[in-house]
């Protein structure tokens, strides 16, 4: 009795250990190479099935991963899905906080979605040499990109890596105002188009530029006894209403309201400070610690200041600079005041709208980026470009769709408001960032970590002597671009 | 070791002084035990708190930290928020109808036909009227924005299976670690804790490689196969605990002709319900609130989603709706504290009586 | 009788030594047969992953252009050991966090424990719930919660802290929990309190093995209630003291999540929360560098091997078991 017992015990035991040890041998032995090699292997690795062919496309590194576009990205995939036979399109929208590592895990274990984006130049280049270059697909299918302006199609032709998109939506930026609080100030409202000049209370014409935005941007700023920044007796401990802030943006971007640069200059190795950001970065250090219009790391976690869509729709910030991404319902449907969109203005006498641009890339770990580009040029085609442009709020790329493409986004998204100056936001794109404010640098993630850790200390610490931090900056970043380029 | 007390008291009046004692010891810890719970609660009050606010009540300067909107006139079709004006030597609710620096225009709710009111003085430095007011709404809103039964029913369905397997598996396992003369057990134990010292995050991809090639990713069993294999910190906690348990009772059951698994069954596990109370708990919350690993197994299947996913609706990339956040993590950890109060009665001293009776 | 005697009759008393080797082997092979699903967890799901790991150790490899993966020896080691000086940086502010969180965190759960272990609590099964509830709560809303409360403007803690104390702590002159370095370890230990629940609960179902017949012969002894918890309680919880000890030294080394959540993981303030664990995700994820990533992991985990063996060693000399382990 109790020597059966054992038998089948070890019976168990054997069947067990021989699972084990032939299970996990193979890729146990081979660990690194497969995991090397499955990508290269992958194309080949599962027959198309005989109905359809899959394609994975993958949402999150940018806009759509927001509950309000959820259902209408559906929508699109179901109607892509009925409009013909040979492909099966599948969305996986992950949240964009953790939408990093489970692509990057993806593409490490070569289950690589076969479409990603919508994708800005950060998302982009945060996976560089991950992308397929499309120029081959474009030839092949000799796909017509007639239609766009050539300077943009050449916006994504990268050194070294290809053709990587092909345009999609654009977004110029301008700055946006609270109008409510612009007339309770009794302030005139900024400049609707470039070119023209504020007129300040006292009716004196002065040029719409960084000094003239920071004196109404303290005018605008109010503390809890009723006297705005240019007061005496303002009290810089109890503010309740601010002024200005360059919203959802880094450090770069901030530089780049004052003039377009890089951190690497032309050589591709060396750390620099242009001068327009040097100029930039000191007037929001004084706008956070100084002047008081810019709210500063303390105040920005203030309750008073979390709208839906951040410090400006909470209705307690006056103005900010941002793109048409922000002119949503997700940020300003909901809010009480009155707003609209008016010039960037200028630094030196030049102006700088900085742009974004979004598309959708394919990777190169793709098993078919034949069907993947297929998809692609549905996605961005005359007839369909414009319906996934308005679930997230970008102009089209596409000249031709350019015309009315404002007027009928107002329609759907802010029907009852019929004043948004969209010229303005039009314009700003004749003075687009060259080079973009989001381009390639050395090491980018860890020169971004790093310019972003020195800019948490400065929006978070008064009377720092900002020119010597300049200066640490730029010693931080030549160490990473040298150790990146060694 | 200890003394008695030299004089001790008659014996009635030593009852008498107990009974003080006790009611004035359980006053005492109780009033501790609740000081500390005030303090320690006070994050999750201001969760509540801000489940059940409007959206507007975060921006607005000078609000109540509870939940309240602040009270409104109509006048000629339009809402206008009141406030507490010090006017003619009294403190009057007027509705601000025109904001303006240096003076501003309310009427008075109270007697609309009195007309327009200027009133000079900065409108900034007034009070306004709030009234309480709950969103209680924020419940059933946040329930239907993000298809809760769905979720729901696969998060339970994952947590229990997971507990089920992982209690299971870790206790068999613990009983081996603990009982027995295995060669190498230190070394096998220490191997054992090698899987929870590494960091998940190293083995993500090779693991996420494995379960791939198996062609399980998109489906739940990358999530639940592994927790019928015994996760080392189970393990641990019950070896602990299986090693406190006296020898005496498994020799004595097995002088009774017991083999080791009726040992396990009918000795070991009834004397360790707490420990395997609090394994099966751990493990069930685990699972409820795991994200990450659903997130990258189950990615562009939302029909396997579980709550914590669906919860990411609300954190959009740049703003989150803070109310229904806190609203819908609420509603989602109804089901554990209830599991929780139900199962704690296993923490009750005195219930298992461990060990010395023979 | 006295106590220590009476500990001491729960000791198993080594009866019959007889040594038949059959025997030991029926034993053994029941213990593996117990084992059974470990070994098969460990090699089937855990030994390929960690064997990988270490190979990554020894790559250049950035996981999104994995066919770029090129072997370089141990350069990932040498440049972790020798060159990179933010390596030890951020294991010794690991360190310092963990000085300050890990004995409050530990003496914090066990005092509670032995709080609502008490008979003189009334209500204590609805306190172990609120207690254990902040556990429960989704990370998201945790982590709102305490960014919430925390604000130096408009959180409760400084709101109370000035009501109750009359200190200046509401403002950006006040007490800037998360943006001060010298505040900012308390303010994530608070963080990490909040997660009291499970140590909490596994004190309490150690001090339920506490058999009660020693309690009640103690009394009788007319041991005061602190020698009874030094004499009796203490000593028979140490298995489970062992436990919570082990388990977070390991989380110690682990700590990621409460930074990474809250800001990030850019280290704000001036590098603080710069863990060794944040350094080492920001350098598999974001900056793309597995290899190099893998490498940090692997150290942490020999260190975490050590410090457990160490404290396993110990045990003998503090843990006591009423069943004694037998190699």
């Amino acid at each position: 009795m109790r020597n059966k017992r054992i038998q089948i015990l070890f019976a168990l035991l054997v069947v067990a250990l021989l699972i084990v040890a032939c299970s996990p041998a193979q890729p146990a032995a081979t660990t690194a190479v497969k995991a090397t090699d499955a990508v290269a292997e992958v194309p080949t690795d599962k027959p198309a099935p005989a109905e359809k062919v899959q394609v994975r496309w993958f949402v999150g590194l940018g806009a759509g991963s927001d509950e309000g576009t959820f259902a209408p990205q559906k929508a699109f995939v179901e109607e892509y899905n009925a409009s013909q036979d040979e492909i099966e399109l599948m969305l996986e929208i992950v949240d964009n906080d953790v939408a990093y590592d489970t692509l990057s895990t993806q593409i490490a274990a070569g289950n690589a979605p076969d479409i990603v984006g919508p994708i800005g130049v950060r998302g982009r280049d945060s996976f560089k040499g991950a992308w397929l270059d499309l120029a081959p697909l474009i030839a092949e299918n000799n796909y017509d990109l007639s239609d766009y302006d050539p300077a943009l199609v050449k916006f994504y032709l990268i050194q070294e890596q290809g053709q990587l998109g092909i345009p999609f939506g654009i977004f110029p930026s301008f700055i946006l105002y609270n109008q409510d609080l612009f007339e309770e100030a009794g302030l005139n409202l900024p400049p609707a188009k470039y070119g023209e000049k504020y007129v300040m209370p006292d009716g004196s014409e002065v040029e719409w530029n960084m000094d003239t935005l920071r004196d109404v941007g303290m005018m605008l700023t109010f503390d809890s006894n009723g006297n705005d920044a240019k007061t005496d007796g303002f009290d810089s401990t109890k503010i309740t209403q601010f002024g200005f802030m360059n919203q959802f943006t880094d450090p770069r971007g901030i530089g780049t309201f004052f003039g377009s640069g890089s951190l690497v200059a032309d050589d591709g190795k060396t750390a620099q400070i242009p001068d327009a950001w040097n100029a930039a970065w000191k007037w929001t250090y004084d706008g956070y610690w100084k002047d008081w219009f810019i709210p500063n790391g303390a105040y920005g976690g203030a309750d008073f200041l979390q709208g839906p869509g951040g410090p400006f729709s909470s209705g307690n910030l006056a103005m900010i600079h941002i793109h048409t991404w922000y002119v949503a319902p997700w940020a300003l449907g909901e809010v009480k005041f009155d707003w609209n969109l008016a010039a960037t203005p200028s630094y030196n006498g030049t102006v700088t709208s900085k742009m974004h641009a979004d598309t959708f890339c394919i990777p190169k770990g793709s098993k078919d980026p034949k069907s993947a580009f297929k998809v692609l040029t549905y996605m961005l085609s005359k007839e369909h470009a414009t319906s996934l442009l308005s679930i997230y709020g970008g102009m089209p790329a596409r000249l031709s769709l350019q015309g009315d493409y404002f007027a009928s986004y107002t329609e759907t998204n802010f029907p009852d408001k019929d004043d948004i100056n969209w010229d303005v936001a039009v314009a700003g794109m004749a003075f687009a960032d060259n080079p973009n404010h989001e381009s390639w640098m050395p090491s980018f993630q860890e020169t971004t970590d790093k310019y972003n850790e020195f800019w948490n200390k400065w929006s978070n610490t008064a009377g720092l002597d900002i020119d010597a931090e300049f200066e640490q900056l730029r010693v931080a970043l030549q160490a990473i671009f040298d150790a990146a380029l060694a | 070791m200890t003394q008695e007390p030299v004089a001790a008291p008659a014996p009635g009046h030593r009852r008498l002084s107990r009974k003080v004692q006790r009611v004035l010891a359980t006053s005492l810890i109780t009033g501790l035990t609740l000081l500390i719970l005030f303090f320690y609660l006070v994050p999750m009050v201001y969760g509540m708190f801000t489940a059940v606010k409007t959206d507007g009540q975060f921006s607005k300067t000078g609000a109540p930290i509870w939940p309240a909107s602040e009270a409104t006139f109509n006048y000629q079709g339009e809402d206008y928020e009141i406030y507490l004006v010090p006017i003619e030597g009294q403190i009057k609710s007027m509705a601000l109808i025109k904001k303006g620096r240096a003076s501003s225009t309310f009427i008075d709710p109270a007697d609309e036909a009195a007309g327009p009111v200027e009133w000079a003085g900065s409108w900034r430095s007034l009070e306004r009227s709030w009234e309480f007011d709950p969103q209680w709404e924020n419940f059933p809103d946040a329930w239907n924005t993000i298809n809760y039964p769905n979720l729901l029913k696969n998060t339970i369905l994952y947590a229990v299976i997971t507990t089920f397997g992982s209690v299971v598996s870790a206790a068999l396992v613990a009983f081996g670690f603990a009982r027995f003369r295995i060669p190498r057990k230190n070394v096998l134990f220490i191997l054992m804790m090698s899987t929870v010292i590494l960091p998940g995050a190293v083995t993500l991809i090779p693991t996420y490689f494995f379960w791939l090639k198996l062609d399980l990713v998109g489906t739940w069993w990358p999530l639940i196969i592994p927790a019928f294999f015994s996760w080392g910190t189970n393990v641990f906690l019950l070896r602990q605990f299986f090693l406190t348990i006296p020898r005496e009772l498994d020799e004595a059951a097995m002088m009774d002709g017991a083999n080791p698994l009726r040992i396990f069954v009918s000795v070991i596990l009834p004397q360790s319900t707490s420990a395997l109370t609090a394994v099966a708990l751990f493990h069930f919350f685990y699972a409820w609130n795991d994200f990450f690993n659903p997130m990258i197994y189950l990615a562009g299947h939302p029909e396997k989603f579980p709550i914590t996913i669906g919860l990411t609706a609300f954190n959009n990339l740049y703003a989150a709706s803070i109310n229904m956040i806190q609203a819908a993590s609420l509603v989602s950890a109804v089901i554990p504290v209830l599991i929780f109060f139900f199962a704690q009665r296993a923490f009750m001293q005195g219930v298992v009586i461990t060990g010395v009776e023979k | 009788m006295s106590l220590t005697s009476k500990l001491h009759a729960l000791r198993p008393q080594k009866k019959f030594k007889t040594k038949i080797s059959s025997l030991q082997k029926k034993e053994a092979l029941w213990g593996l047969f117990f084992l059974t699903p470990w070994i098969i967890g460990f090699i089937g799901l855990y030994f390929f992953p960690m064997v990988a790991s270490f190979v990554f150790s020894l790559l250049e490899f950035n996981p999104t252009v994995p066919d770029q993966a090129a072997y370089i020896g141990f350069d990932n080691w040498r440049r972790a050991l020798f060159e990179d000086p933010e390596v030890g940086l951020s294991f010794l502010r690991t360190i310092r966090f963990s000085a300050i969180s890990l004995p409050i965190g530990l003496a914090f759960a066990l005092f509670l424990a032995v709080l609502l272990n008490s008979k003189n609590v009334l209500g204590s099964q609805l306190y172990r719930t609120l207690f254990y509830m902040p556990s429960m709560i989704p990370l998201v809303a945790t982590v709102l919660i305490w960014n919430g409360v925390l604000n130096e403007q408009t959180g409760w803690i400084n709101i109370i802290i000035q009501n109750l104390t009359g200190i200046q702590a509401v403002g950006s002159t006040g007490l800037r929990w998360l943006a001060d370095p010298q505040l900012v370890y308390l303010a994530y230990t608070m963080f990490g309190l909040w997660g009291v629940g499970p140590a909490m609960i596994i004190f309490l179902a150690g001090l339920q093995g506490v058999p009660t017949e020693l309690y009640e012969a103690a009394e009788i002894d007319g041991a005061s209630w602190f020698q009874r918890l030094g004499k009796i309680t203490l000593p028979m919880i140490t298995p489970v003291i062992l436990y919570q000890l082990i388990l977070n030294v390991i989380g110690s080394l682990q700590y990621f999540l409460a930074p990474f959540v809250l800001n990030r993981g850019t280290g704000f303030p001036e590098g603080m929360t710069r863990f060794y664990m944040v350094y080492f995700f920001k350098q598999s994820f974001t900056f793309q560098n597995m290899g190099y990533g893998a490498t940090l992991a692997w150290i942490m985990f020999i260190v975490g091997i050590i410090l457990t063996v160490i404290l396993f060693g110990t045990a003998k000399y503090w843990v006591f078991y009423a069943a004694e382990d037998k190699e």
